[in-house]
């Protein structure tokens, strides 16, 4: 009961936090279909771009895959970029030291009080993204129920991913830049799973180390190839999809458990 | 020393002091400055090879590496600057600062004179890795080194901008993201602003940095000063530069003297 209460604080101070930053999300909202709008005709275009021939008009299918591509990166966006400034705001407010008081495990406090916020606030960007795009492009999606288990993927591995990030916060704090770098690597290798570009094969190959790749392929198989979930290998094969994300939430568990220490040792959990 | 000369020497002191303790702090986080530099490049190769299909383009390449090396600059003075008075604020030291007798353009020069030895360093150790790694077609002229110059103040220009406007805005986090975005998507760096349609490249030279570019290029192209200043680009990067380069300044000390009377230097 006390834990269900402790959860349940945590996602309202998560959503408070949310709604304190919604300016911030709403100057960010267009980052995203500008993204989409300016690089979906630009993909591949590089040899004819050196003769001066440019094709502005976006492909539908192209396009419905970027979009494909992005929704999920923008959940990402949300759960690590957001659980770093909210991590180092407590750091340098002087509150993170309370988060140790409560029932919960701090790991789970930390993850708690992101997720469901950045669920909503994905829901609001991406359906954003989609409407702003859709007004230059028809966009073809397959809305399919299946979509569910790879979208549950990428939650489980952003939670992975951002507890890494919060726990090198919780040591070397000021890590913006890693946040980024770690993001954009993200993006840039899970782009193998779709056939927006040919990548060699050694890119095809480590991005499905990385937590986005494969289930940006299932949903990509799901939404447009309009395939089911039943290959076991693969690009969105669901052995990678379901095995990868686990590894990278027990590496997240982990990796906090591991940092929290040291910064307790330390002694670097607040500001003296 | 002259009555004269004494406050000039004072001054600069008082600048010099801020310039080190700029690069003081730069070599503390020098492994952040060193990842950053590979944070750039991986989405410079990304976007070249999202573009090249697969593959690079290195005729391409060639025209837009300038721009690369200008965000990278309006970049790190840009994030640095905000976090760095972002941090200072809530660590309370912003206050501090105001005891000196260095008035708040001179601390702002100070800051911005390491973060552009900071930008530059990270610009120039790119720019040569790409060069030779690519094997791009680039042949460096002196003629170049003034619109870089200009490009340069003006990438400062707007990190001053952003920075001053860190003490106003507590979304300010967001907003130079977008703008690093901005500079990076419209400044030339994904493609030539000259293939843009015509509506979005008028919109394009108001962004920093992408007159700067242009100049650089049609200089590197061989076509000579005398070229760029011709078709407008040069005298316009002349204003664009001065106009944000002074706005930036002005606004910086109004705000901080703004929050200073407010009590805005502090966390509240």
């Amino acid at each position: 009961m006390n834990t269900a209460i402790a959860l349940r604080n945590e996602i309202r101070k998560g959503l408070r936090f949310a709604w304190s930053e919604r300016l911030q999300i709403l100057i960010e909202l267009p980052m995203f279909a500008v993204f989409v709008i300016l690089l979906g005709p630009l993909l591949g275009q590089g040899e004819n771009l050196t003769s001066g021939r440019v094709d502005w008009s976006l492909n539908s299918q192209t396009t419905s895959a970027m979009v494909v591509w992005m929704v999920p990166f923008i959940f990402f966006y949300m759960q690590v970029v957001k659980m770093f400034w909210r991590i180092l705001g407590e750091i340098q407010a002087g509150t993170l030291e309370q988060v140790f008081l409560s029932s919960l495990p701090p790991w789970l406090v930390a993850a708690a009080g992101r997720v469901v916020a950045a669920l909503l606030e994905t829901l609001f960007v991406a359906a954003a993204t989609y409407g702003i795009v859709s007004a230059f492009v028809s966009i073809h999606l397959h809305w399919s129920i299946a979509a569910l288990l790879p979208t549950i993927a990428v939650m489980i591995a952003a939670i992975g991913l951002s507890l890494i990030i919060a726990s090198a916060t919780l040591v070397y704090k000021r890590i913006q830049i890693v946040n980024d770098t770690v993001l954009l690597v993200v993006m840039i290798f899970s782009a193998s799973a779709l056939p927006l570009i040919h990548v060699p094969g050694w890119w095809a190959d480590v991005s499905h180390a990385f937590p986005l790749t494969d289930a940006v392929g299932s949903l990509y198989n799901i939404m447009i190839a309009q395939h089911f979930v039943t290959s076991t290998w693969g690009v969105g094969g669901l052995v990678p999809l379901l095995t990868i994300p686990t590894a990278y939430l027990l590496a997240g568990i982990g990796t906090f458990i591991v940092g929290e220490r040291v910064a307790k040792n330390r002694g670097t959990l607040g500001r003296y | 020393m002259s009555t004269i000369a004494a406050p000039i020497a004072f001054q600069t002191r008082l600048a010099r002091t801020e310039l080190v303790k700029g690069l003081r702090l730069m070599w503390r986080r020098r492994s952040m400055v060193i990842l950053g530099m590979v944070m750039y490049g991986a989405t410079y190769l990304g976007i070249s090879l999202f573009i090249g299909g697969g593959h690079l383009v290195k005729d391409l390449m060639a025209r837009t590496l300038p721009a690369l090396l200008a965000v990278v600059v309006a970049s790190v003075a840009t994030v640095e600057g905000v976090g760095g008075i972002s941090e200072e604020i809530i660590g309370g030291t912003l206050e501090q600062t105001r005891l000196s007798p260095a008035s708040p353009q001179l601390q702002a020069l100070g800051r911005m004179a390491s973060l552009a030895i900071e930008g530059l360093a990270v610009a120039i150790v790119l720019g040569v890795v790409f060069f030779l790694a690519a094997g791009l077609d680039i042949k460096p002229h002196p003629a170049a080194l003034i619109p870089a110059v200009l490009t340069i103040l003006d990438a400062l220009g707007y990190g001053l901008i952003m920075t001053a406007l860190t003490v106003r805005l507590p979304s300010i986090g967001a907003i130079s993201h977008v703008g690093n975005m901005v500079v990076m998507a419209f400044g030339g760096m994904l493609i030539p602003i000259s293939f843009f349609p015509s509506g979005l490249e008028i919109f394009a030279k108001f962004v920093p940095t992408t007159l700067g570019v242009l100049s650089v290029n049609t200089t590197l192209a061989g076509r000579g000063l005398g070229a760029t200043w011709s078709d407008g680009t040069l005298p316009w990067l002349l204003v664009h530069a001065a106009v944000v380069f002074v706005a930036g300044f002005s606004l910086y000390v109004i705000n901080i003297r703004r929050a200073q009377r407010e009590g805005g230097l502090s966390p509240r």
